[in-house]
């Protein structure tokens, strides 16, 4: 892909909510690894019965703060995790000033988000009603919520960004597929400016499903994260005009698809995809193996997805120190190739290489590849320099 | 570079397989019949556009049927149609120079059904754990490249009554770009319960017919199916001989950021959508011959389209047509079944009707091609959609080499891996 930059960054995470000198700041100073205890109680919903669960939210979560007090009553977790990070990114981009147009306009700025389970809260809770009262009682004004789209929407309503809004479903890979989706809409001059990113939202659906699918140890240390990440991502000619700080640029991006071996699996971690993607990446990037300094990767504490992620990563970039933001940050599903990018911007930026699990920090780090591994055989692979 | 369609294939209310779907088409043929899927006696509403003639597996494995929900088992058995249609030999897909782009909004929904139907009755013991893993509208291209061979970029987009244009759209840049050679796209969606709950709480579903543009109508009628395409790019469809059944124009797409579920009133969008579609085809609204509607049936959605209509093309009467009033609305599959159903205008000229219309409306001052096919120019065809969200979305299709060859898009390193 030509190489596109990155302007700005938004982002209400395990770490907290702010700007781009705000991660960067929290990557420099947090511990790896926040314990339950640190953490604080659960908020998304009543976990009283479920004491440590292995659950990273937004600490404190608390829109109004940025949003104002109107028109949140009707709107799910997600779509206000999304608004915050939507709004913090215009304005880290400089694109707004005080919440007005500073340098953007709304019919050329556009929106394409990653998210995974974002409907389901919604539906869960109109299940609840329908299913134990009836279905003629369900709230109208939550139906909405219940498509995959509504949350991506509301972020075009609230910040007047008219030029395009495009989810992206692709499981964990999607933060990554967002990107090259927003790469194919600048090329094709859909837009000057594109804030893309994903979301996901803790719910107690979401909980259960993954505590359900760990019985027996099977999701190893994997917590469950939640937050909503966006960059704002400009062509070049764009970001000069307007003479934006580039905080990085994105030059290549590989995706791939292997099938399991046999009928029956569904889930699957696939070594071979993730070798694919991750070459594919380089040469759209054109650049080798021996230029990447560091791999985010989606490593994440499932034994069985890191080893193949991390036999991937040691075969087609033998020796390179790789970090694994997941670990602070939980496995945030639609929103984790986001989160991944964000702190590829930071690292890209002079943040500290943490928590690393192979290898040594890098004295200097200029390009970086962010790598991700689907459950279901896909895997995508993004560069990015400075 | 130059975009076809090779191949198309259809599950829907009125035909499975595009022989029978062109037929009824051109017959006006109602697929809107009382629900058997769920019980509707309580819902206030009873019919819809169910597929009641798929068998799952007369198009997929034992094995495959158990992978998969009811909209993935849709979307492979229209992706069987579309290949086999395309003639693309077994194999064919493998490589990354191939992509699955799907359109849906509530994906597997009768997964999840399932999951919060036995957790939230009988608790969280009763959840089958081997189900969870089903769940995700990720799972339909996931599900199809599987079934298909295909080893390259698998991507959903959940774009709601628009996703099947968005997955087109799409996939056309992806060639374009030079991406890729072949992308099997469309969109597919089925009927469940909480989602047809949801439509009559928003007091959107008509009784018992779906009118669009009429005076009396009532609102839209909910359906279901998958309307699959083979886009291939103009080297590869040429160096394998395909058959060419229409090419891709351009494709407007923008979001009103006005209300999540309303079209804007003036349809700023709508109509920067459609002349987007028009101009990135090189084209001038006086060389659309046809327009297929989004036409909905609802008061605000004919209404807004009809405006746009009037003022895109002027003075000029486009004939215009919804295939609503026969499938229903089929939601995240409907832009999908009907750039299928404009591939049949295309090469035969027949304008599909819009059945029902009886009662001409001021507002929706248009060429409604009423109640019974009408034929036609049929060089170029616009599709027309809008969705939750705000989202607007317009294809432009044509018989091939009738528009201008556009100019390609940035550059085609990957070609090079």
């Amino acid at each position: 892909m030509k190489p596109r930059a990155v302007t700005g960054l938004g982002i209400t995470c395990a770490l907290g909510t702010g700007g781009e000198s705000f991660l960067r700041a929290e990557l420099a100073g947090k511990p790896p690894r926040l314990s339950e205890r640190e953490r604080g109680a659960i908020t998304s919903f009543d976990a009283s019965k479920v004491p440590n669960a292995p659950i990273v939210e937004v600490p404190g979560f608390d829109p109004a703060k940025y949003l104002g007090d109107k028109g949140l009553r009707v709107l799910d977790r997600l779509t206000k995790l999304l608004l915050v990070g939507a709004r913090l990114a215009l304005h880290d981009a400089g694109l707004k000033k005080d919440n007005q147009w500073a340098a953007g306009t709304a019919e050329r700025v556009g929106v394409c988000v990653s998210n995974a389970y974002g409907s389901l809260e919604a539906i869960t809770e109109l299940d609840r009603v329908a299913k134990l009262e009836d279905a003629r009682y369900i709230n109208p004004s939550k139906f909405p919520n219940t498509v995959s789209n509504s949350a991506s929407g509301y972020v075009s309503i609230w910040e007047e960004l008219r030029a395009l809004n495009v989810t992206v479903s692709d499981g964990n890979c999607g933060g990554l597929d967002a990107v090259a989706c927003a790469d194919i809409f600048l090329e094709t001059g859909r837009a000057d400016s594109i804030l893309v990113g994903g979301g996901e939202a803790m719910s107690e659906a979401l909980y259960l499903a993954f505590r359900k699918l760990g019985e027996g140890g099977a999701l190893g240390d994997t917590r469950i994260g939640e937050g909503a990440v966006f960059l704002a991502l400009e062509t070049i000619e764009t970001a000069a005009a307007r003479s934006a700080k580039v905080l990085a640029h994105v030059t290549g991006y590989g995706t791939a698809f292997v099938a399991p071996p046999d009928e029956t699996t569904l889930i699957y971690a696939s070594r071979a995809a993730m070798e694919r993607a991750a070459k594919l990446a380089l040469v759209d990037a054109g650049v080798t193996a021996e230029d990447v300094d560091l791999v985010v990767s989606g490593v994440s504490g499932l034994p069985s997805f890191d080893d193949e992620e991390l036999a991937a990563i040691a075969a087609v970039l033998p020796g390179k120190p790789v970090v694994a933001p997941k670990l602070v940050l939980g496995e945030t599903l639609g929103a984790g190739g986001s989160m991944a990018m964000a702190v590829a911007v930071e690292l890209l930026n002079g943040a500290p290489a943490s928590p690393l699990v192979r290898g040594e920090a890098p004295a200097q780090v200029r390009t970086v590849l962010v790598t991700s591994v689907g459950y279901y055989g896909n895997a995508s692979a993004v560069v990015l320099t400075t | 570079m130059r975009v076809f369609i090779t191949g198309v294939g259809v599950v829907s209310s009125i035909g499975l397989g595009k022989g029978d779907f062109f037929r009824s088409l051109a017959e006006g043929r109602s697929g809107i019949s009382q629900v058997e899927a769920f019980d509707v006696r309580n819902l206030g509403r009873e019919y819809a556009g169910e597929v009641k003639a798929f068998r799952p597996r007369d198009h997929l494995s034992a094995a495959e049927l158990r992978r998969m929900g009811r909209c993935s088992q849709m979307a492979l058995a229209a992706a069987r149609m579309a290949v086999a249609d395309a003639g693309l030999a077994p194999g064919a897909l493998r490589g990354e120079r191939t992509a699955i782009v799907l359109g849906t909004t509530m994906g597997e929904a009768d997964v999840l059904e399932d999951l919060d139907g036995a957790w939230i009755k009988k608790g969280e013991s009763a959840v089958r754990r081997a189900m969870i893993p089903k769940y995700g509208s990720t799972l339909l291209p996931i599900h199809v490249a599987r079934a298909l061979g295909a080893e390259g970029q698998v991507l959903t987009l959940p774009a709601a009554c628009a996703a099947g244009n968005y997955a087109i759209g799409f996939a056309a840049d992806l060639l374009r770009a030079g991406k890729a050679d072949v992308v099997v796209t469309g969109a597919a969606e089925m009927l469940q319960e909480l989602q047809y709950s949801g439509f009559v709480r928003l007091a959107a579903m008509a009784p018992s017919k779906c009118q669009p543009f009429d005076l009396n109508r009532q609102g839209l009628i909910l359906g279901e199916g998958a309307g699959i395409l083979v886009l291939e790019s103009e080297a590869h469809a040429v160096r394998r001989n395909a058959s060419l059944l229409a090419e891709i124009g351009g494709h407007g797409m923008t979001c009103d950021a006005y209300h999540i579920t309303r079209p804007h009133p003036d349809a700023v969008g709508s109509l920067s959508a459609m002349r987007q579609a028009i101009e990135r085809s090189g084209l001038t609204p006086g060389q659309i011959d046809f327009v297929n509607a989004h036409g909905t049936g609802t008061r605000h959605n004919d209404a807004a389209e009809s405006k746009v209509m009037r003022e895109v093309f002027g003075g000029r009467r486009v004939p215009i047509s919804s295939m609503k009033s026969m499938l229903g609305h089929t939601m995240g599959a409907a832009s999908a079944l009907e750039a299928i159903g404009c591939v049949m205008t295309l090469e035969t000229g027949i304008y599909p009707p819009t059945i029902g219309y009886e009662t001409p409306d001021p507002e929706c001052d248009v060429d409604v091609v009423a109640n019974e096919a009408r034929k036609g120019p049929h060089d170029i065809v616009l599709n027309n959609s809008l969705a939750f969200g705000g989202y607007n979305s317009v294809t432009c299709l044509a018989k091939p080499y009738k528009i201008p060859e556009p100019s390609p898009i940035g550059s085609a390193r990957t070609k090079a891996a």
